[in-house]
């Protein structure tokens, strides 16, 4: 696979996202509604930190990478 | 006017901006008086009969919120690792040359990393910014990032942008220029690294710029969705410069040698759900990946969180994680062009660039307590403290050592942590 069709993957990705945030426009959930989204049971990095680590350790032996977060110094790759 | 004149103009407006920004809201913020102290480590073993790895991660961070809008972090981790790890592949091939021809090394290493940074929270706005710096025998990093988010339909949607650049700098043997990749050895310790008179080392650059866009909604009450997509660029030296690879069946061996350039993108899509039966959120998340070294991966993760009391939760976590091997990657290297050449421009000793898959579980306790009228303890506004545990097993569908099955294909990580509020 080349970098142009990585490019090309990018403005699909991209279109999607936007047609996404149209369609969410729509969707109405009332601040007195949000107590069970707002728990931190629902949410996604809950705890950034251990989400962190976790991370590294995986990273260091995957050949993959993304979808978390940018964040974080490079290696310790042990 | 003057340049230098015009300069010092846009500077001050810039500053003006910044300063408009961050206390320049219509109603005096409240003085919220808020310190985090949190403490945590993780311990990573993987067992195995002559290359045991164990690495011990501590990390120790504070968090100072001055104004409500405000919070500014500063913490520290390292990486104590300690073990063994083969320095030279050989395929199955090389077995039958020469039987010891997969050597193991000790490893002992401490890598120290500094990190720092400041979010600015306004009404439907966040805007982040932070740095790293890390240190080890062997590597240097230097990492700046930067994120904005914003709320959209009452704060249903959520829109986060984040960039992150790396200056990392890898110590390597010192090669002349027009030494053959197939003739380059490999570094053989960290003994002189960053030595301005070691003559048999040099330093190799790796440049890494990543951006993320994250997509985040609220549907109903009790679902909440959210798309990442990821892409990183980088540029350097992507090879380890310990490692060697075996490239002709009498036993030569070579550096690693892997391009200098990769392009790589991610696609995770994520659901929360909360089962009111049952009183627990479920969270399901996939994530598609690929590169320009041709590795496609995909992982599916799906998490389980229960309230047991209201201050005690328990969550249960099983991953799944699969990846086709990168263009150039081959057990055996031996076996090309000439006949006693290597095969292809590039080879790797690295099982993460070999097709293979991974299952994870674990489990994670944690306690809250939130201060109501009094204290916790008498101490803290609020404290948490967690312990978790996951055990991971890789099945390697390629790679061997020397026509040998690599027997550290198991790994426990475990996590304990301590957050308080002042």
């Amino acid at each position: 696979m080349s970098t142009s069709e990585i490019g090309r993957g990018s403005w699909v990705i991209g279109l999607l996202l936007t047609a996404l945030s149209l369609c969410s426009g729509c969707v109405t959930v009332r601040p007195e509604q949000r107590a069970v989204l707002a728990d931190p049971v629902m949410q996604f990095q809950g705890d950034a930190r251990e989400a962190a680590q976790r991370q590294h350790v995986l990273e260091n032996r995957e050949g993959s990478y993304g979808g978390t977060s940018v964040q974080g110094g490079g290696c310790g790759c042990n | 006017m003057p340049k230098a004149a015009r300069m010092r103009a846009r500077w001050g407006a810039l500053l003006a901006f910044v300063v408009t920004i961050v206390f320049g809201s219509r109603e005096r913020t409240a003085w919220a008086q808020v310190v985090e102290v949190d403490a945590r480590t993780t311990f990573f073993h993987e067992p195995a009969p002559g290359s045991t790895m164990t690495v011990y991660t501590p990390s120790a961070d504070l968090t100072a919120r001055p104004w409500e809008a405000l919070a500014v972090s500063a913490g520290w981790e390292a990486d104590i690792v300690s073990g063994a790890s083969e320095r030279i592949k050989a395929g199955p091939h090389s077995r039958t040359a020469s039987p010891d021809i997969v050597s193991g090394a000790s490893v002992h290493d401490v890598r120290h990393l500094f990190r720092g940074s400041f979010v600015i929270t306004r009404d439907v706005t966040q805007l982040s910014a932070g740095g790293s710096t890390s240190n080890e025998n062997d590597y240097k990093s230097r990492t700046v990032h930067a994120s904005a988010r914003t709320d959209l339909f009452q704060h249903n949607t959520q829109i986060e942008l984040a960039y992150s650049h790396s200056w990392d700098t890898v110590c390597d043997a010192a090669h002349t220029a027009n030494t053959d990749p197939t003739l380059r050895l490999p570094l053989d310790t960290s003994d002189g690294c960053f030595k301005p008179n070691a003559t048999d080392r040099t330093e190799q650059p790796i440049r890494t710029d990543a951006f993320q866009l994250t997509f985040t909604q609220a549907w109903t009450p009790v679902l909440m969705t959210q798309l990442v997509f990821t892409g990183q660029l980088q540029n350097g030296f992507l090879s380890d410069p310990y490692r060697a690879v075996v490239l002709s069946p009498n036993g030569q061996f070579a550096q690693e040698h892997h391009p200098q350039n990769r392009a790589r993108e991610a696609l995770a899509a994520r659901a929360a759900y909360y089962l009111r039966s049952i009183k627990t959120a479920v969270r399901l998340g996939l994530r598609g990946y690929r590169d320009t070294w041709d590795i496609l991966s995909g992982t599916i993760e799906l998490e389980g969180e229960k309230y047991f009391l209201p201050w005690l939760r328990l969550r249960a976590t099983g991953r799944y994680y699969t990846q086709s091997g990168a263009l150039f990657w081959s057990d055996d290297y031996t076996g090309g062009e000439p006949a006693t050449g290597q095969r292809g421009q590039y080879w790797s000793g690295d099982r993460e660039l070999s097709p293979f898959s991974s299952v994870l579980v674990g489990a994670r306790i944690l306690g809250s307590w939130s201060a109501g009228e009094k204290r916790v303890a008498g101490i803290f506004q609020g404290l948490q403290a967690a312990a978790a545990l996951d055990l991971i097993f890789y099945n390697y569908r390629d790679f061997t050592l020397a026509g040998q099955s690599p027997r550290d294909t198991r790994a426990y990580v475990g996590a304990l942590s301590v957050t308080a509020l002042f």
